[in-house]
């Protein structure tokens, strides 16, 4: 595994600067790296287009060298011909989903997997026999062909009920793949056309307006305010401005090449921002093309479960192999006939099998999932519905995740003073004092300074969840001001705008000038909002309640102070000021100017500060305290800065209140970083950078030492060497994400959890489970079903695997004591695959014994779904007590015929003889064969009725493993006693409603019967309580080790 | 050059190469002026003082290095993961260290032996108690239910392991391992015996005896000399020495059966498939080719000792030779029931005749 994975490191989106700065002379240089990497990518995957295409150099050549080189035309597009011909070439436009496996390769392995090729192997047995039989007497008895039939039947018919569980499963999430095709307005033959994405080619030239999806990796030649979200790219959402220049050496930074799959945002401005360009990428040859196709190399990890499951089989048909070939040899060399101990082989196998546990598992499995997914966990695979249980490590995503995914006003400063605004998802509860003059002009500017605007034809939709348009801070601040003012669009009527000039990175400000609706002064009134230290530059007066101070030092001061401390928050902090121009100077007709800024833009007067933050969701603080109390490990990791990494990761307890950093304990004790005992810091933050710095084995030294770890600043490739780092330290990790980039550590994860709203499809596609509503939250709920899951799930086996004994021990007897044969396999099927199934899932319906969110997760290698306990304690404790029980019955009931049991053992011989028809009894009497017979069926009938009675109580004491029933409640979980009605009707019906077909061989039981094993069951309660007792009484004690499972 | 610093310090990761976009915070952080920061990043990264040249071919000459520790490495792990395997389970078997065998001390396997001998020793004495209880409430004299066992079914004699009759007249051989079973199963029914034992009972009525269950009771003689000419007596072939086959027909012992009032059942044989003609004549006896009312109802084993089973011999007479003859013998009465499909020795009995000459 680990030779195989450095490719996946290879595409590097760095979230950092610094290279950039210092990498700018030498692009060669790392493009001979990625030659490297092309280079090793060819050899793997036989690829030789990567190498070319990774050459990518098309942002340096100019629109003519664009044009030769693709043969297209700027103007004119390409003509539909060639571009037919690129298509063929090239194929479609779109990304080659991963590879799935063929259906009927998934309903092979379903028919040969677990125990079908045990059954199998006793199919083939019995037909061998048959052959043996059939070549010494051509009138042998068919029956050994009916059992290897049935048998296969049962194999066949398990796994296609298998496969059906998996398939709807996997259909619910087929409905996420579907996607709207998209289409592109492409200029060919010199036409406008919009044709399916799909269609384009190489040298296209596609326009794309805001709000569209870019259609493939193009190069940019003219735009107009363009901006791209990259995040699927970068997982960050901020928007970056793209144009024609080509502005740096590497292609994924240049600003004129667009990715595939991110996203034109609408802008405010009008026209809406368009772009046009060449296509220069398609396909999977893009970069995201690229990153795809990396994910889909990491291979898919065996989830705990399957490897539970795994296990699990091995033990039983391990334990079913050894004993049969046992018995195999001891039949033999007690001069048993070879054919009579290969059908007591298939007779052992089918008794050790249980044939229906597979199936339930499966059942119990979706419906846990179903279960989920009414919580808003939509689980993909099957088995990953455990995984969530057993994970001890959440990688978690911050935005979105932990946060509400949007801009919120947070905290404002005026008047020398810091409000707290209300940031819950509704916003409702504004509390701050609004009575200040100050206020009013702050408010004034934040609703008018602003360009976003609410999308038309929201009336009735809560404020907060109004689509807008404009970038994140803008909408905070629309939102914020909507939310404590009311209609801000008829208050920008009021003051309509006359002049703007928008927020650019060269002046960080913006500033519009409105006129103002105050009656008296029809005087123009200039707002301003941006950085604040640029801000302050620009005033010379601060306003305090309502009054304008000349600027000082020591107000400067307080405005620092205040500045620190909103960013130390790791909140944006942005600065207003405003200005009443005079009207003498500026009268009603004035005309603004932009470009020649015929109007002040200094001596403002400074207003107060306004910080925004993601802030978290509501639910999350809780939900990671909920993780922590149930041992597992919450890790940040976020492209964001440090700063606010660390306050969210502190707003929402993945850091705790009382634990620092070592960065903490320096500032605290005034020392420097590397004199702190690292040892007394709980918790770290890492960036990305230093990540990079870091040897595997210093990156689990962080992961092992700090229980509070937060990472920054992190690229989406960096998670999954984190997540390679925490599945070293033998944890089973989960990991969040949604962007493309995420897709390889989404895969790599034990447990990959996309989002549903903010996914990209590649995300979705490599994750195990989608998260419908985004929340962390729901990971905890998932969680605690994943692991009520496991305990039930361990509850069922124990419940399956008892009766296994009391099946196996009939065959055992049968041939070394020479009774009549108690039980036959079909029987046993009946049991197996009729009484037993529906109470074995209702065990899935079991309510948790304890708090399962309060202890640890499980050890991946050490607490393991069938353990030692588990096994011994069904079948050498219950097993054997539920076999005595029915050899009870089976006994009772020859006994009351007529056959003593002494009369019975070593019978056998002159039992299955055909021709003896005037065997004796224990009184003389004489039996033909088929008399026999009819009583042999009749002993399965009561054999199987034992069982079944005892199998009640063995469902009723499963239901806890450490808690007494009566403190669990009998009847809290009705399914299970309908799962006892059932077991009971199904009884009934076997016996006395198909007591007559002689092939299913059971016939109708005197009603006492069924009470004979009924003392037994009781002792079977009885006796497992009393184990429970002491396990509870007793913790850790000898007994508590060997008898709780 | 950051890239190769890395590469030096975690070798496990050698061929990255790095895509860079736009720091996706540049817009982002606009607003917040941090250019501490920036320069403090930038402070960071200027500490690389190696020429470009040098780290290149340090970085190929590592390259080649991992290449080849990969390759060892793939090489060794299959051997060794069967031979850690091994030593694994060899150390589960028994661990020499501390002294375990099957990840159990010395003291741990007896404490468990003792406890599951404690616990199986009182499922013992559990299984012991509920058979002693069904033991209680089972009679040994007569058995609770009888109906598994009712109607009667019918067996012949002589029986060896087959219903076919094949033998030659003239070739002892083939048919004198009948005659030694029709003896031997004939020795319980000597005159002499029967008289010594058995009570001479009278005829036409059935043989009860009140009194308890546990009492003996007396058996009804039944002589050999019933059965006439296949008494074996005066013929002692059985007429296989003639071709003319002596067959005994005994209906199973049921405890209480008795035929339905006070009629005796009858036996009457005749061809099964075929020409009726192929069996021209049969003798039975006794003569009335029926089992007795005096010899019911049976008392069960116990009691009942010498309880002799009533016979009724079928003496072919006349039956077609060299060729095979399927007969159907049947008992015949009121509420006699012979006609069970499964069952074809319920109240019938087939066999086929095929003498040779």
């Amino acid at each position: 595994m680990h030779q195989k994975t450095p490719e996946i490191y290879s595409v590097e989106l760095s979230g950092t600067k610094d290279i950039v700065k210092t990498d700018k002379g030498d692009g060669k240089e790392k493009y001979r790296g990625l030659k490297n990497n092309c280079l090793e990518l060819k050899k793997k995957n036989h690829k030789e287009e990567f190498q070319k295409e990774l050459h990518l150099d098309d942002h340096k050549l100019s629109n003519r060298e664009l044009e030769e080189k693709y043969g297209t035309d700027i103007i004119m597009g390409l003509s539909s011909t060639r571009a037919a011909e690129l298509l063929a070439r090239d194929g479609p436009n779109s990304l080659t989903p991963p590879k799935q496996t063929p259906e009927i390769v998934k309903f092979l392995k379903q028919m040969v997997g677990g125990f079908s090729i045990l059954l199998w192997v006793g199919a083939f047995l019995c037909w061998i026999a048959y052959g043996i039989q059939y070549s010494s007497d051509k009138s042998a008895s068919l029956n050994n062909v009916y059992l290897g039939c049935v048998l296969g039947l049962v194999v066949i018919l398990t796994g296609i009920f298998a496969y059906y569980q998996e398939a709807k499963s996997t259909n619910i999430m087929s409905s996420f793949n579907k996607m709207i095709p998209q289409q592109a307005l492409v200029i060919r033959d010199s036409e406008k056309k919009t044709i399916p994405s799909e269609q384009l080619v190489v040298g296209d030239i596609v326009e794309v307006k805001g709000g569209d999806q870019i259609p493939a990796d193009i190069r940019v030649l003219s735009s107009q305010g363009c901006r791209v979200d990259n995040s699927s790219l970068t997982g960050e959402s901020e928007p970056q401005p793209r144009s024609s220049e080509f502005t740096h050496e590497n292609p994924l930074e240049t600003k004129n090449i667009c990715f595939y799959s991110t996203t034109c945002l609408e802008a405010s401005t009008s026209p809406v921002g368009t772009v046009t360009g060449m296509v220069i990428n398609t396909g999977d040859r893009t970069i995201i093309g690229h990153i795809a196709s990396l994910a889909s190399g990491v291979g898919n990890e065996k989830t705990p479960i399957a490897i539970e499951i795994e296990h699990f089989v091995h033990i039983v048909a391990g334990v079913a192999v050894s004993i049969g070939i046992l018995f195999f040899i001891i039949a033999v060399s007690l001069k048993y006939q070879v054919l009579d101990s290969i059908i007591f082989l298939i007779g052992i196998i089918v008794a050790n099998v249980p044939e229906g546990l597979l199936a339930t598992v499966t059942v119990t499995l979706s419906l846990t999932a179903k279960r989920m997914a009414k919580k808003n966990c939509l689980v993909k695979n099957l088995e990953a519905v455990e995984t969530l249980g057993s994970t001890s490590i959440i990688c978690s995503d911050k935005t979105g995740t932990l946060t509400q995914n949007r801009m919120t006003v947070a905290h404002l400063w005026f008047d020398n003073q810091i409000f707290v605004a209300d940031t819950s998802e509704d916003h409702s509860n504004q509390v701050f004092d609004q009575s200040s003059r100050t206020w009013a002009s702050l408010s004034k500017i934040i609703t008018l300074c602003n360009r976003a605007e609410f999308k038309p034809g929201q009336e009735n939709v809560p404020i907060m969840k109004k689509a807008v348009i404009g970038d994140a801070s803008e909408t905070a601040l629309l939102k914020f001001s909507e939310v404590i003012l009311g209609d801000v669009m008829e208050i920008r009527k009021r003051n309509r705008k006359v002049a703007e000039i928008p927020f650019n990175s060269t002046n960080k400000f913006q500033l519009s000038i409105h006129e103002t609706d105050d009656p008296h002064g029809k005087r123009f009134l200039m707002v301003m909002k941006g950085a604040p230290e640029r801000i302050l530059e620009k005033c010379s007066t601060i306003m305090i309640n309502g009054e304008e101070h000349p600027l000082d030092k020591s107000t400067a001061k307080t405005f620092h102070t205040a500045y620190m401390e909103l960013g130390g928050l790791g909140e944006r902090v942005l600065g207003f000021c405003h200005l009443y121009l005079p009207a003498d100077e500026f009268p009603e007709t004035y005309s603004f100017d932009i470009d020649a800024m015929n109007f002040p833009t200094s001596n403002l007067c400074f207003v107060g500060l306004l910080s925004m933050i993601d802030p978290p969701r509501s639910t999350v603080p809780d939900a990671v305290t909920k993780c922590r109390s149930a041992g597992i490990k919450v890790i940040m990791v976020t492209g964001d800065h440090p700063i606010t990494a660390k306050a969210i990761a502190k707003s929402v307890g993945i850091i705790s209140a009382n634990s620092e950093t070592v960065e903490d304990i320096a500032h605290r004790l005034n020392i420097a970083v590397e004199q702190v005992n690292k040892r007394d810091a709980k918790a770290a933050v890492v960036t990305g950078m230093e990540l990079k710095d870091m040897s595997s084995e210093q990156l689990d030294e962080i992961l092992a030492n700090y229980q509070e770890i937060v990472f920054a600043r992190t690229s989406p490739q960096q998670k999954l060497i984190i997540v390679e780092g925490c599945q070293r330290q033998d944890a089973v990790v989960a990991v969040t994400g949604d962007g493309v980039n995420d897709s390889p550590a989404l895969k790599k994860a034990d447990i990959g959890i996309a989002m549903g709203i903010a996914g990209s499809d590649a995300a979705k596609n490599a994750a195990d489970m989608v998260l419908l509503d985004d929340n962390f939250a729901s990971i905890v709920t998932g969680v605690e079903e994943g692991r009520l899951i496991f305990d039930n799930l361990k509850k069922t086996i124990a419940y399956t695997l008892t009766k296994n004994i009391a099946e196996l021990c009939p065959f055992l007897i049968y041939i070394i004591v020479g009774l009549p044969l108690p039980i036959g396999t079909i029987t046993i099927l009946f049991i197996d695959l009729g009484t037993d199934i529906i109470p074995s899932i209702a065990l899935a319906y079991e309510k948790a014994e304890s708090d399962i969110m309060n202890r640890k997760p499980r050890h991946k290698n050490k607490d393991r779904l069938v353990n030692q306990p588990l096994a011994v304690y069904s079948y050498l404790h219950i097993g054997l007590m539920q076999a005595l029980g029915a050899f009870l019955v089976y006994f009772t009931v020859y006994a009351q015929e007529g056959f003593l049991p002494r009369t019975l053992i070593n019978l056998r011989v002159e039992w299955e003889k055909d021709y003896v028809n005037d065997l004796e009894d224990s009184y003389g009497q004489e039996w033909t064969r088929y008399q026999r017979e009819y009583l042999e069926w009749t002993g399965y009938t009561a054999f199987f009725v034992g069982i079944l009675v005892q199998q009640i109580a063995d469902l009723i004491i499963r239901k806890t493993r450490r808690n007494s029933i009566f403190q669990q409640g009998l009847f809290r979980n009705k399914v299970i006693w309908v799962g006892i009605t059932s077991q009971i009707i199904i009884g009934l019906i076997l016996s006395y409603g198909l007591g007559s077909v002689t092939a299913l061989s059971f016939t109708m039981l005197r009603a006492q019967y069924w009470f004979v094993a009924v003392p037994h069951a009781i002792l079977i309660w009885a006796y497992d309580e009393v184990r429970k007792l002491f396990i509870r009484l007793y913790p850790g004690s000898w007994w508590d080790k060997n008898m709780y499972y | 050059m950051r890239r190769q610093l890395r590469s030096r310090r975690a070798p496990s990761f050698p061929y990255s190469y790095r895509y860079r976009l736009d720091d996706p915070d540049e817009a982002n952080q606009n607003y917040l002026a941090d250019e501490e920061e920036e320069a403090e990043e930038e402070a960071r990264v200027t500490v690389v003082p190696k020429s470009e040249e040098e780290e290149e071919e340090e970085e190929k000459g590592e390259e080649e290095e991992e290449e080849k520790e990969e390759e060892e490495g793939q090489g060794q792990p299959t051997g060794n993961a069967w031979w850690q395997k091994l030593q694994i389970m060899s150390e589960y078997l028994w661990d020499p260290e501390r002294r375990m065998f099957l990840a159990r001390t010395g003291q741990s396997w007896s404490l468990i032996l003792l406890i599951y001998f404690f616990f199986y020793a009182s499922l013992a004495a559990v299984i012991t108690l509920c058979m002693y209880t069904l033991f209680l409430t089972i009679s040994p004299y007569i058995p609770t239910f009888t109906e598994r066992v009712k109607p009667p079914g019918v067996m012949i004699r002589p029986f060896a392991h087959s219903l076919n009759f094949n033998f030659n007249v003239s070739e002892p051989d083939t048919w004198q391992h009948y005659v030694i079973s029709l003896n031997g199963f004939l020795q319980g029914y000597n005159d002499s015996l029967q008289e010594e034992m058995n009570v001479d009972c009278p005829p036409g009525q059935y043989f009860i005896q009140d009194g308890n269950e546990d009492e003996d009771k007396k058996a009804c003689q039944f002589k050999r000399s019933f059965l006439k000419n296949c008494s074996g007596l005066e013929d002692p072939t059985f007429g296989y020495s003639t071709g003319q086959p002596c067959i005994l027909l005994k209906m199973n012992r049921i405890v209480g059966f008795r035929p339905e009032l006070g009629d005796p059942v009858k036996v009457s044989c005749k061809v099964q498939r075929g020409d009726e003609n192929d069996i021209r004549s049969i003798s039975y006896y006794p003569e009335s080719a029926s089992f007795d009312l005096r010899y019911y109802p049976y008392y069960g084993k116990l009691t009942h000792v010498n309880y002799t089973s009533p016979l009724v011999a079928m003496h072919f007479t006349d039956v077609v030779k060299n060729q095979a003859v399927p007969v159907q013998c049947q008992l015949k009465g009121k509420g006699v029931i012979n006609d069970v499909i499964n069952d074809r020795f319920v109240g019938r009995v087939i066999f086929t005749l095929n003498i040779e000459t």
